[in-house]
């Protein structure tokens, strides 16, 4: 008896051990559709990030009529295995959703030329290796804008996770387009170093709400609900990410960054579809309609004005946007 | 720089912080420290301050009472606990190893859960329990916002703090959860019941780690995110072994740990120029530095961690 308590403990830990790790086919594809496989390194259903990234494949393998299949969770040593396990079995497109998702890529491309390889947010190029980076720095720039017509104190923050390139630059972005309109406004940051510490985030906008800032952005996926959070019980100003954080901070909101990876993806599957795939680094902007900012009904007419002004001149590119990938402090 | 550190304002907020910071762990730590005292050492730490942050979630969200999602999440930190009970105390199985298994496992539960409990739905919000200032003490300087000026979970833990200490120091009941965690046969032979006495601590393991988790949810965010325990429930640990296995000192090591967490997260947002990367380091550098200095003095239970079977020797 001991034995089977045992043994049935010992499997169901197993099984929810592997869950994470294992492909998760989501739908079957009608007629004879391509295999796409998405690899993400966070939760399907992080509210940011990945869960945009996973809606945006469904959509699009939607469209085309391909099979999706996803893996969630993916630590950085097991990516190699996975892309490799994908395109053993047959998979013929798998998209790697992240910057630490290209030399995997490249590493594995060679083995499997028939396989093409998608990375977002990467510089990997092979012969069957293409990036797609989207232009966040854009977004970030008309944030900065928008903060800087709203402040009072002349103190910002704006709060990351990792500081890896792709969430770099979008903090640079942000403290670009703040200057752009005072020189001499003060952007705080800081990093939390990590995903999903969401106490940490709050405690970051904290300290920078006691320092007088009194708008706050954040990149920081999930854990940056915890920066929202200290935004509303402190009453100042904040700005969301990756989603409509509307509803997060309903009287406090001035804007959310969206990252439109349906566009993205879309765009890569759709290069699949129409046998125009090139291995190579493609930039999507505010022009493509990758990325976009959502103004909310919080902003009073005239900085909509001005948010809308440095909008339309980045799409017509007569605005063009330094992409900064140094840490700065 | 340095003029803005050493403000009374900056201390003052840097130590309330702390405090902020401090508390999941020193909920997790006070029911570790129960458990390990009694020869249990619980590694499913994290996988019960998870539980109990999902569950008070769920709970404080679909009933709309802070004190059902408090229950709740108090009960989630018990099954858990339990399910390391079974394992390590009926099933005399390796704790480390049920430790660890429980931590992935409350991993996929919870992300599975609120994964069917948020799907198709925009952000899920509850409210958090207020602050209570206490007259005349929350007034001291520097101190006072820090540690008398908080919510009710916070007041609750110094009281638990003190009667875990008066429990172990004073009474022979005491005595006798501390003979089960040295030494078990000895304790057997004079009529403890072992077994049943591991049960209890493994009890109030779960129900405090429980808190620890509800904490971060009730009092904090008012939001559940995957994952959010984030490591918390290992700090506990080491803040146990940190405080030499009393409930003060396990207080004055995660008041330590969140001092640093505090304090590093502070620097950034004033702008120091110290790599981040090396800032988050912090923390955990000053605890293996109070662990060199805590060094050759081992006051760990003897039998922590030994499975236990009746008559063996």
């Amino acid at each position: 008896m001991k034995k089977l308590v045992v043994l049935g403990l010992a499997m169901a830990m197993t099984a929810s051990m592997v869950s994470g790790v294992y492909a998760q086919p989501v739908q079957a594809a009608e007629g004879e559709g391509l295999k796409v496989a998405l690899l993400l390194s966070g939760a399907a259903n992080d509210q940011g990030w990945n869960q945009t990234a996973y809606e945006g494949a469904q959509k699009a393998c939607e469209k085309y009529g391909y099979e999706l299949a996803y893996t969630e969770n993916l630590e950085a040593a097991d990516i190699s295995a996975a892309f490799a396990d994908y395109a053993s079995a047959g998979y013929d497109v798998v998209i790697g959703h992240g910057y630490e998702f290209g030399d995997p890529a490249l590493e594995v491309a060679e083995t499997y030329p028939d396989t093409k390889f998608i990375c977002t947010e990467a510089d990997a190029s092979a012969d069957n290796v293409a990036s797609y980076v989207m232009a966040c720095e854009q977004t970030a720039y008309v944030e900065g804008i928008i903060a800087a017509s709203m402040t009072e104190t002349d103190k910002l923050g704006a709060i990351g996770p990792i500081p890896g390139d792709s969430l770099v630059k979008i903090i640079n972005g942000y403290e670009d387009g703040a200057k752009s309109v005072n020189p001499d406004i003060e952007v705080q940051t800081a990093w939390t170093n990590s995903y999903v510490d969401t106490q940490l985030a709050q405690e970051a906008a904290k300290a920078m709400i006691d320092n007088g800032v009194d708008v706050i952005k954040h990149c920081a996926n999930a854990c940056g609900n915890g920066a929202m959070a200290a935004a509303v019980d402190a009453g100042i100003w904040c700005q969301g990410d990756s989603y409509d954080q509307s509803s997060l901070a309903p009287d406090n909101i001035l804007d959310s960054a969206l990252y439109n990876l349906d566009v993205v993806i879309d765009t890569a599957l759709g290069s699949v579809a129409d046998g125009s795939f090139a291995g190579d680094v493609y930039n999507l902007g505010m022009a493509d309609g990758a990325v976009e900012v959502l103004l909310s009904d919080n902003l009073p007419e005239d900085v909509k004005t001005t948010a809308q002004d440095a909008i339309d001149k980045i799409v017509s590119g007569e605005l063009e946007v330094e992409r900064d990938y140094t840490l700065r402090n | 720089m340095l003029q803005q550190i050493f403000s009374l304002s900056f201390m003052t907020a840097f130590l309330a912080a702390a405090v902020r910071l401090a508390v999941p762990l020193m909920y997790g730590g006070i029911g570790e420290t129960i458990a390990e005292k009694s020869g249990i050492l619980n590694i499913g730490m994290e996988g019960v301050m998870l539980s109990g942050a999902f569950f008070s979630f769920a709970g404080a969200w679909y009933s709309g009472n802070l004190f059902v999602g408090l229950l709740l999440g108090m009960i989630g930190g018990l099954v858990v606990s339990l399910l390391h009970g079974l394992l390590s105390i009926t099933l005399v199985q390796n704790q480390s190893v049920s430790g660890l298994a429980i931590n992935m496992l409350m991993l996929g539960v919870t992300s599975f859960l609120f994964k069917l409990m948020s799907n198709g739905q925009g952000y899920q919000q509850i409210e958090t329990f207020p602050n209570i200032a206490i007259p005349g003490l929350s007034k001291i300087p520097l101190i006072g916002d820090a540690f008398f000026n908080c919510d009710f979970l916070t007041y609750t833990l110094y009281v638990l703090l003190v009667l875990t200490w008066i429990f172990y120091k004073k009474t022979n009941l005491g005595l006798s959860f501390t003979a089960v965690g040295e030494h078990p046969q000895a304790a057997e032979s004079a009529g403890i019941q072992v077994k049943k006495y591991r049960w209890i601590v493994m009890v109030f393991n779960g129900l405090l780690g429980g808190i620890g988790g509800a904490y971060l949810v009730l009092v904090q965010l008012g939001v559940f995110t995957e994952n959010m325990i984030s490591g918390r429930g290992y700090i506990a640990l080491a803040t146990v072994i940190l405080g030499r296995y009393t409930p003060f000192g396990m207080f004055g090591a995660a008041l330590l740990f969140g001092a640093a967490n505090a304090l590093q997260i502070r620097l950034q947002t004033i702008g120091v120029s110290i790599s981040p990367f090396l800032l988050a380091i912090l923390p955990y550098a000053l605890t293996l530095i109070a662990m060199i200095g805590a060094a050759g003095k081992n006051s760990e239970p003897e039998a922590l961690s030994k499975p236990y079977v009746k008559g063996a020797r």
